[in-house]
């Protein structure tokens, strides 16, 4: 009976939140204004794409030169004249030019900032007051706007007036996420013979997509707060912070006795069945948190009875480090006889006929991006669907991450030039037409 | 001004309003991915309910049970919840549930599809009794496609593999490497919210409620940013490239002349020329291999000049190495461990290390929130509770039962509290009172 109900609930779900039909639908958010400035920011691009993603007008205001950020691809590598990471998080935003060098400009921002519900900044602590554009001067225009602001160390604290711009690697550094994570560096070696036995950074770049999703939720709190009472208000989040925010133990486990967190390779500091271990073709994640899922493991390998796990009562032995240590080659032994695929379909065979059944380890296969990307689950669910956009063509970018039955999220276009939608959006929001626009821009202000 | 705007706010923040005041959560979650998306709701003022299976509850609080006998794990994951043990296998506590739900504006669940259905409290059946409501169910593969129907299992770790977040966190030649981080779990809750807070938008101006389903794998992906373009235009697959950040540059991670590595970034034109000029090497700005950005990142340029600041570095302590890039405005850092975090003044001062004070756990600090909000700041409040530690607080006050309803449920097995077991009952210092609601 519950076969039946299942199968009946997923075949609903699906039709109500298939990504194919996003479009029919409506958008949660299409009656907000924001105003994107960020600046050398990935953080503040990533923050307003999500929320354009929902639906809301997203006006990107860059200099005339268009942001640094732009330039920041792999390789130095172009599509289309942009910069790839650039391309995929101008979803949805329209883009205009303003030298606020320029007090014209700063006029025109006051204009625009009076009738937008949310302004998002990356300067430094103190540049958009002296422009005359900081939140105690905007909120006198316009006292239900919500100022956001994304900077290494906020608007306020004994760092706040640091000299030192934001970035990806620095913000990864001081999260201590960095500090251990990596490969242990084997006894009687060194630096020399093992480069890669060091603190090692995740490869994305998680500490400004992390920040900015941090400022996605604090704005829409805001938003919230501003339907029940009229106020907006002013939000600060240092990206320093907002990393290492999710650090789940190691600074309470700190404050217990003094531990610190060191590397320990793909295994974890403390859990166990949780590690990576290396197969017949490759590698897969293991995971049995819970006693019967790791005595699960053992069984699908056939190690039940030399392991003993019948005779294991609790997971708490397993988790220190020693014992990781020890069991660690023992199971790799086991699965170097297998291939990804095998030990996969193992796991799902043991789900229906194992002794512990549906109970089952956890294995997943460590995909290349390459192989992810070629997935057919993730290509079914939508993911990689490319967008074919009206200025850049046919893009792939990762896309649907949400699935809504109301107001699912989509794509729309996924990039702008800089400046490309100046005459749309000034012609909207200020009613400049085309010799005003091109005054303008002979007098350098966009 | 800006210090205007944010003075004496650590002093303030408690006697503010917070912005979620008078939302009710439910949440059926357990372990990273679930339960952080009701705390991050909790903190920004919401009130939630954590449903727990007695006398068992959340997985984590196996993991590690060393704070008073608690998983510091679930002690940081889980502030600002009221805590019921209410075992959906039964009948009566369904109908507990149901109760709950019809009087809930958010419900949140990480269980594999199909089974909060099977329990009569998935969302079909929750919208016949609350229209409006907001449902979220977080897990592996999402409710549908063939992993979901697999009916797969998941972990963090599986989504760092899946979604190639692993490969591409490591040391070209090398095995793809795990974070320590729970990192998919944890970006992937905030991501939840970010739904589930834009559909509360939606609903307010509607009055319409709605499923959201969100995948641990998927989540992530999305952060991958040029990986995906990448491999489409040059028909090649993207490859690690260990700390060094292949789209700025130089960013990479360095070893300093006393052995402290140091991550320092200055892609930008007058960072780049500062970092020259403190390098003594003013000439290389102008150099035509290196002074344009998008020239400076092609794979032989960039690794030339990340291995001139490499040798330039290990003449310089980190501390020189930080002041270098203060006075001369690139970024660097030394690579913080545990005790730098804790320890900071600038996190104390901003009140990001907060000082917790828990009847039960005791004197702490944790993380705000970190997201300031001048009128309506974010707190952490109290911490992790043994497994149906609430109950009675929430069957009279929420659902207006009488002590014969509770006993009743008691009977029945609906209600239940803590197995007599690490991490489920209370610490051993307790004193049967502290933290109690409704009777002490």
């Amino acid at each position: 009976m519950a076969e039946k109900e299942k199968s009946d609930w997923v075949e609903w779900v699906k039709e109500q939140d298939d990504p194919r039909i996003a479009h029919t639908r409506p958008e949660a958010l299409d009656d907000i204004t924001i105003l994107d400035l960020s600046n050398k920011s990935f953080a503040g691009c990533y923050c307003s794409s999500l929320l354009a993603e929902f639906g809301a007008e997203v006006v990107r205001i860059e200099p005339p030169e268009g942001d640094f950020i732009r330039t920041c691809t792999p390789f130095g590598i172009l599509h289309e004249g942009e910069g790839l990471n650039y391309l995929t998080e101008g979803r949805n935003k329209f883009h205009i030019s303003l030298n606020l060098e320029k007090a014209e400009a700063r006029e025109i921002l006051k204009g625009l900032a009076a009738q937008a519900d949310v302004l998002i900044e990356t300067y430094r602590p103190g540049v958009m007051d002296e422009w005359g554009v900081g939140y105690e001067q905007l909120k006198e225009i316009n006292p239900r706007l919500i100022f956001a602001s994304i900077t290494p160390f906020g608007q306020f604290g004994p760092r706040s007036q640091s000299k030192q711009p934001d970035y990806d690697n620095i913000i990864q550094a001081r999260s201590d996420i960095q500090y251990d994570t990596g490969e242990v560096m084997p006894e009687g070696k060194t630096y020399d013979d093992y480069p890669w036995a060091i603190p090692t950074k995740a490869g994305p770049w998680i500490g400004w997509c992390q920040s900015g999703t941090f400022m996605a939720v604090g704005i829409l709190s805001a938003l919230h707060w501003r339907r029940m009472t009229g106020e907006g208000q002013a939000l600060d989040m240092a990206t320093t912070e907002a990393y290492t925010a999710f650090d789940d133990y190691a600074h309470l486990w700190h404050q217990l006795d003094g531990h610190i967190n060191e590397r320990c390779g793909s295994l974890d500091p403390a859990l166990w069945l949780y590690c990576f271990a290396p197969t017949k073709d490759g590698g897969v994640f293991l995971g049995g948190l819970r006693l019967e899922m790791w005595q699960a493991f053992a069984d699908m390998l056939g190690k039940w009875d030399d392991w003993g796990a019948g005779e294991w009562t609790s997971m708490v032995p397993f988790g220190v480090m020693e014992e990781q240590l020890k069991w660690g080659p023992l199971i790799f032994a086991e699965t170097r006889k297998y291939t990804n695929d095998e030990l996969v379909t193992m796991s799902i065979e043991y789900s229906k006929t194992g002794r512990l059944a549906p109970i089952t380890p956890v294995v997943a296969p460590i995909c290349s991006p390459e192989e992810t990307m070629k997935d057919t689950n993730w290509l079914d669910r939508g993911i990689f669907t490319p967008i074919v956009d009206p200025v850049y063509g046919e893009v792939i970018a990762a896309q649907t991450q949400h699935k809504m039955t109301e107001t699912p999220i989509r794509t729309k276009w996924v990039c702008r030039p800089v400046g490309y939608d100046n005459e749309h959006i000034f012609l909207k929001y200020t009613g400049f037409g085309p010799s005003k626009l091109k005054a303008m821009k002979e007098q350098e202000i966009i | 001004m800006a210090e205007d705007t944010w003075k004496d706010y650590k002093e303030n923040k408690r006697f503010k309003p917070s912005p979620l005041k008078g939302l009710r959560v439910l949440e059926v979650c357990t372990l990273v991915f679930g339960p952080l998306g009701p705390a991050i709701l909790g903190q920004l003022g919401a009130e939630v309910i954590k449903c727990e299976i007695p006398p068992l509850g959340d997985v984590t609080r196996s993991l590690i049970p060393i704070w008073k006998e608690q998983s510091p794990g679930l002690i940081h994951l889980n502030p600002n919840k009221y805590w019921i043990g209410l075992d959906l296998h039964k009948p009566e506590a369904q109908e507990v549930f149901r109760e709950l739900a019809a009087k809930a504006d958010i419900i949140e669940d990480n269980l594999r599809p199909g089974i909060m259905e099977s329990w009569n409290v998935g969302y079909r059946q929750i919208k016949e009794i609350n229209p409006s409501i907001i449902f979220i169910s977080k897990n592996g593969f999402g409710q549908w496609g063939q992993y979901a129907e697999e009916n797969r299992p998941s972990n963090d770790g599986a989504a760092q593999a899946f979604s190639g977040y692993a490969w591409m966190s490591s040391f070209p030649g090398q095995p793809p490497l795990k974070n320590r981080l729970f990192i998919c779990d944890d970006y992937g809750a905030l991501m939840g919210e970010v739904a589930v807070l834009s559909a509360l938008h939606y609903r307010e101006r509607t009055g319409k409620g709605q499923f959201i389903e969100l995948s641990q794998s998927e989540n992530i992906m999305r952060t991958m940013s040029w990986v995906w373009p990448y491999q489409q235009v040059t028909g090649k697959g993207a490859m690690p490239a260990g700390n060094r950040d292949v789209s700025i540059c130089p960013a990479d991670t360095f070893r300093s002349k006393d052995d402290i590595f140091v991550a320092l970034a200055a892609p930008a034109p007058e960072e780049f020329k500062g970092l020259c000029t403190a390098m003594g090497k003013p000439e290389l700005a102008e150099n035509p291999r290196f002074k344009e950005h998008l020239t400076r990142l092609k794979d032989e340029n960039a690794t030339e000049i990340l291995k001139i600041i490499a040798d330039w570095v290990r003449t310089k302590t980190s501390q020189e190495l930080e002041a270098l890039a203060e006075e001369y405005g690139f970024a660097a850092s030394h690579v913080y461990n545990a005790r730098d975090i804790v320890q900071d003044e600038h996190f104390r001062e901003r009140g990001f290390m907060t000082d917790i004070d828990d009847p039960i756990y005791g004197e702490y600090l944790d993380h705000e929130f970190p997201v300031m909000m001048s009128r309506t700041p974010p707190k952490r409040k109290w911490t992790a509770r043994p497994v149906g530690f609430d109950n009675e607080f929430v069957a009279r006050n929420i659902l207006g039962k009488s002590d014969d309803d509770i006993k009743k449920l008691y009977e029945c097995g609906a209600l239940g509290k803590w197995f007599d077991m690490v991490g489920r009952r209370p610490p051993p210092d307790w004193d049967g009172k502290a933290g109690l609601i409704m009777k002490r």
